[in-house]
């Protein structure tokens, strides 16, 4: 973004005062952070597509709602989230049977053959992470170390968003330290 | 590589790329929200629409109880009421004063700065 790039509440006033096209400049700022956050959260890809179109349109709805001087990029993040739960919560009660702890499907024996490299090495340890410590990993990665936006999100107090951090990173290590981390 | 350090792992996990999203995701998105048509009228045009059709409706019931006679009285009637309120000149001095009151406060209110942002807006987008 450079300087003469109008800020994300810039574009959201511009679209509440009858421009909507400004909107379209919100979903290429976020649409792959978003996306990225539901693909990690749901690990599906048609489910990650619904929970990112379903956040964007939420958000265009209730554009109004949006308080200035807010992060946009906290509460899209906080609308997705929110949408993957209500999904995943779906996903458990008209299950019979126990949810896989990855529902992706197994990748072929090709896909087994190539060597992993460190970027898909974290990817497979990250999806291996409990739902709790995968959110707060993810959001730490497009938020950065900002703890009070990653609290926001997920709408817990922020001693337990670095409490899950701290277990989620220990977890990870423990994961990449181990020769096991496949993609099976 | 084990990521023994935190530092190393955070410096992972910052260089980790994001995922890919499908490649007509952004384009319903935006089919969806930004680009969507306009619905063909705005609330107020659809009142009174739906005003002028039930006014419609009812001078046809007029001429269908009563015939033509009765038709044309009331229209007389609506017509010389009309022409009564806008003959009055202290009638039509508040209502000059009441459009110039509106046009005045939508040139100096949010406007302005709605059109400074369009046109960062617009060099942004190179247009």
């Amino acid at each position: 973004m450079t300087t003469n790039d109008p800020a994300d509440g810039e574009l959201v006033t511009m679209t509440l005062h009858g421009h909507p096209e400004a909107f379209a400049t919100l979903v290429e700022r976020y649409d792959r952070a978003v996306y990225h956050l539901a693909y990690r959260t749901m690990q599906n890809v048609e489910d990650a597509r619904d929970a990112t179109q379903e956040a964007f349109f939420k958000a265009f709805r209730s554009l109004r709602t949006f308080k200035p001087g807010a992060k946009f990029s906290t509460w899209i993040f906080a609308i997705v989230y929110h949408a993957c739960c209500d999904r995943l919560d779906r996903r458990k009660r008209y299950s019979n049977e126990e949810l896989p702890e990855r529902a992706d499907a197994t990748p072929g024996p090709e896909q087994q053959a190539i060597d992993l490299d460190e970027a898909r090495r974290l990817r497979i340890a990250i999806d291996q992470l409990p739902e709790k410590y995968r959110t707060v990993i993810t959001l730490y990665h497009l938020q950065g170390r900002q703890y009070e936006e990653i609290a926001q999100v997920l709408g817990l107090p922020m001693g337990t968003v670095k409490t899950h951090l701290f277990r989620a990173k220990e977890h990870l290590r423990k994961l990449l330290a181990n020769t096991e981390v496949t993609e099976s | 590589m084990t990521y023994d350090s935190s530092d190393e792992l955070d410096r992972a996990l910052f260089a980790l790329p994001l995922e890919e999203p499908p490649s007509e995701l952004r384009g319903s998105i935006l089919t969806a929200t930004a680009y969507r048509p306009a619905p063909p009228f705005s609330a107020w045009e659809a009142i009174g629409l739906g005003v002028i059709s039930a006014v419609t409706v009812w001078l046809l019931a007029v001429v269908a109880m009563g015939g033509a006679p009765l038709f044309f009285t009331t229209l007389g009637t609506i017509g010389r009421f009309t022409a009564d309120g806008l003959s009055n000149m202290y009638a039509l001095a508040w209502l000059g004063a009441g459009v110039a009151t509106a046009l005045w406060l939508s040139l100096f209110t949010s406007s302005q700065s709605i059109s400074l942002l369009r046109q960062r807006f617009d060099a942004q987008r190179g247009r």
